[in-house]
């Protein structure tokens, strides 16, 4: 009995899976289509594609091995746009059949004149005149020219020599690219392909975020490359955060060497743990002393953390700042401010000449120039001496930023010299930066030499100096209470 | 027989009527008035209403939603009752005297209020329904509430069906799924948002199949842009055994989501996406395309 009903049941069984396999074909084939002229299979877009990304067109999924598209070196993944057909024109035939194909549906076309820019030549509606006529057999002239059609109103002289119509086509379905395809009967076929930015600089930005060293070769390679600025400041902007998250390898091999992802706030360095804090990798709870690292990047980084380290210090990105900080070379401002910042975190002293060229650069942006400085005085000591040149021999914009570089520095010479520049009243245009940077180194000499500033302009109600030096040492009273 | 009955329930409803809870009234007053510290005073004759045998489900309501951790010095007995837990535990307890009534009013009313830590409450006290109550019930009126057309009802309807969803993936998540099909798109906005609080890998296939639908021929066969999105949020959210999943869409060159998959893959932080993204970087720019043919 039983062997019976499995015997009926079994081409049932058959059917039913014939069926279901016809029928996932047949919804799986919906949103592809497999070109067998040119051996390859293309995906129809995601619908919301267009409106959000304004991209339109088909996906080559793959190229059939030795097929025309693979020969060709069309690549998986790429995005077509449009179809480009080219009809060479050497007879006057071949130019009326030639626009009748390419005017169809979109009522335009370029037309290419020998010695000439392509033209544009857009009909109004379906079946309006070009106004165009030409005459010969292998050199095509324009014979005539109609007046109060499209072709008057462009550049068009009688006696051009017409060369070829070219028609580009839009493709924004699976539909399109069939229909577009089949009317195309030439030698060739072109496509014009997209390129996704947005997917790219979201990558981009993911890199950066991850904190691992496999991104920075090719995102060094992107920087370096890509012709797109958007791009190419994603590219540095990430590179910025891997720099950034490098320097807080030590934080993080504290939490590593104790395989924990919670310390005592006060076993740890306060400026990095800021910083890690800014940059949302940990939480700190001054009230319980504790530093926890955030799940899951932050407790993730800590295994990272090293190898990012090593790999950032061994001096590529330095000297790659180094090159991109100089307008010669990156015109664009918001990445040279980039480099710059690198720099400022990295601090290498093989920089400090190009920064000075930077700081002293009439050409470049005051406030680059001025960012130049900051970089310097993070570098701190190594550039005094350099700082000190610029001051000597610069103008006066020059001298201010240095003096201010310098006031960030500190220690003796670079004190010495400041002092010794607002005493001798030698650089009466940056009194107020001298007075300034003084203050902020702070020591015993400093604060008596401004002293002896107050005491020199104690009758000068007016002078903007002694409002300042008020100023100053108020703020200095409220800093050591 | 019949007449004792009748004559009991008559006795037992004028005996109620006299002996109403008279600290309930006046704490109820003291909520209505414009009194300075109206709610700790009120909270007071709460708890004293509660010592009466009258009225003690909206007693433990109105204790559970006004108590607060604020009138009380930290760790005494007032304090640790006046925590969200507590205040929990008081509006189940109106729940266990009047299901029908307290369930509807958890849902539709307490869960709507400005105030978080009512919100948090609320969540306590349902999730205690959820596990001493009756589920059946609960789970109807969540999901009434999330097929809702007003958006405060469907919103907190996700938000306790997320919660319950973690802690009972078994049975919240396929009711959630389920509910993917609802013809309103905001439901389904909320049940997909659910689905990424719950946080539960059983709902992957479910999530993908709607992130995927984008490029169906039909239109009547995608799901809306938004919905989409979110669900790729979702993913991010279970994480696990979804990475695979978004890594697949981000190599999806015709997929809309591809940035919002790189962005759900960053902030979980996983190597394995390392790759994945290098591989996006080196796609081709814009280039024309030269294909001779025979």
């Amino acid at each position: 009995m039983i062997k019976k009903i499995t015997r009926f049941s079994r081409p049932h069984c058959y059917v039913s899976i014939v069926l279901l396999f016809v029928l996932i074909l047949g919804l799986g084939c919906d949103n592809q289509y497999h070109d067998d002229r040119l051996k390859m299979q293309v995906q129809q877009l995601d619908s919301d594609l267009k409106n959000r990304w304004s991209t339109s067109g088909v996906v080559v999924l793959n190229t059939t091995p030795n097929g025309p598209a693979h020969k060709a070196q069309l690549e998986t993944g790429e995005l077509i746009s449009y179809v480009i057909a080219e009809y060479p024109v050497r007879s006057a035939g071949d130019f009326k059949s030639a626009m009748k194909k390419a005017l169809d549906e979109d009522n335009n076309f370029l037309l290419y004149l020998k010695d000439k820019p392509p033209l544009r030549i857009a009909l109004r509606r379906q079946g309006d005149k070009v106004g165009l006529s030409v005459e010969g057999n292998g050199t095509v002239r324009v014979k005539q020219i109609q007046h109060g059609t499209p072709a008057a109103n462009t550049d068009i002289q009688v006696g051009d020599i017409v060369e070829k119509i070219v028609d580009e086509r839009k493709i924004y379905s699976i539909d399109d690219y069939k229909k577009i395809l089949g009317k195309l009967s030439e030698k060739q076929v072109t496509f014009r392909t997209s390129e996704l930015i947005g997917v790219k600089i979201a990558a981009v930005t993911a890199l950066g975020d991850l904190g691992d060293i496999r991104a920075i070769e090719p995102l060094v390679d992107l920087f370096k490359s890509s012709p797109e600025f958007s791009l190419r400041k994603a590219s540095i902007s990430s590179l910025q955060r891997l720099v950034e998250l490098s320097v807080l390898n030590e934080l993080f091999q504290q939490f590593q060497s104790a395989n924990v992802d919670q310390l005592p706030t006060d076993s740890l360095q306060p400026q990095q743990l800021e910083s890690a804090a800014i940059l949302g990798l940990l939480t700190v709870d001054r009230i319980e002393n504790t530093a926890t690292l955030k799940a899951p990047f932050g407790t993730q980084f800590r295994h990272r953390s090293e190898r990012l380290y090593q790999k950032i210090n061994e001096g590529q990105l330095a000297e790659l700042a180094q090159e991109y900080i100089q307008i010669s070379v990156e015109p664009e401002q918001e990445i040279r401010r980039a480099c710059l910042s690198i720099l400022g975190i990295l601090k290498p002293v093989s920089a400090i000449d190009v920064l000075i060229a930077v700081l002293e650069n009439p050409a470049e942006i005051p406030g680059i120039r001025f960012q130049a400085g900051l970089a310097l005085s993070q570098i701190g000591q190594p550039a005094v001496d350099a700082l000190i040149a610029a001051f000597e021999k610069g103008n006066a914009s020059t001298k201010d930023i240095a003096a201010s570089a310098l006031g960030g520095i500190g220690g003796a010479k670079a004190r010495d010299r400041l002092i010794n520049a607002l005493e001798g009243n030698s650089e009466p245009a940056i009194q107020l930066t001298l007075v300034d940077a003084i203050a902020k180194i702070g020591d015993a000499p400093s604060i008596q030499a401004l002293e002896r500033q107050r005491q020199q302009y104690q009758q000068d109600d007016d002078s903007g100096i002694r409002i300042f030096l008020d100023e100053v040492f108020k703020s200095l009273d409220n800093g050591s209470m | 027989m019949k007449k004792i009955w009748l004559v009991l329930t008559l006795v037992l409803f004028v005996v109620g009527c006299g002996t109403q809870n008279e600290n309930l009234a006046k704490g109820k007053e003291l909520i209505k008035s414009d009194k300075r510290r109206k709610e700790e005073r009120a909270v007071r004759e709460f708890k004293l209403a509660l010592q009466q045998p009258t009225d003690n489900a909206e007693a433990h309501y109105l204790l559970g939603f006004y108590n607060s951790q604020e009138f009380y010095e930290p760790d005494t007995t007032d304090w640790q009752e006046a925590s969200i837990a507590a205040r929990g535990e008081q509006m189940f307890l109106a729940y266990q005297a009047e299901q029908g009534k307290y369930l509807e009013r958890l849902v539709f009313e307490t869960l709507r209020d400005d105030d978080l830590d009512v919100q948090n409450a609320a969540l306590d006290a349902l999730k205690q329904i959820y596990n001493k109550g009756d589920r059946k019930r609960l789970l109807n009126q969540l999901q009434k509430a999330l097929k809702s057309k007003d958006n405060r009802d469907r919103h907190n309807a996700h938000w306790v069906l997320g919660h319950l969803g973690k802690d009972d993936p078994g049975t919240v998540v396929p009711i959630l799924v389920k509910l993917l099909d609802h013809g309103r798109m905001e439901t389904r906005l909320n049940v997909v948002k659910a689905l990424g609080e719950a946080g539960s890998e059983e709902a992957i296939p479910a999530l993908a199949a709607l992130i995927e639908s984008g490029s169906a021929k039909w239109k009547r066969d995608r799901e809306e842009p938004e919905v989409r999105q979110l669900a790729v949020e979702a993913l991010g959210k279970i994480g696990g055994a979804a990475v695979p999943e978004l890594v697949k869409i981000v190599q999806n060159k015709g997929s809309s989501l591809r940035v919002d998959a790189i962005r759900a893959l960053a902030i979980l932080g996983d190597e394995k996406v390392v790759e994945p993204l290098l591989d996006a970087l080196k796609e081709q720019s814009s280039r024309e395309v030269v294909i001779p043919l025979n």
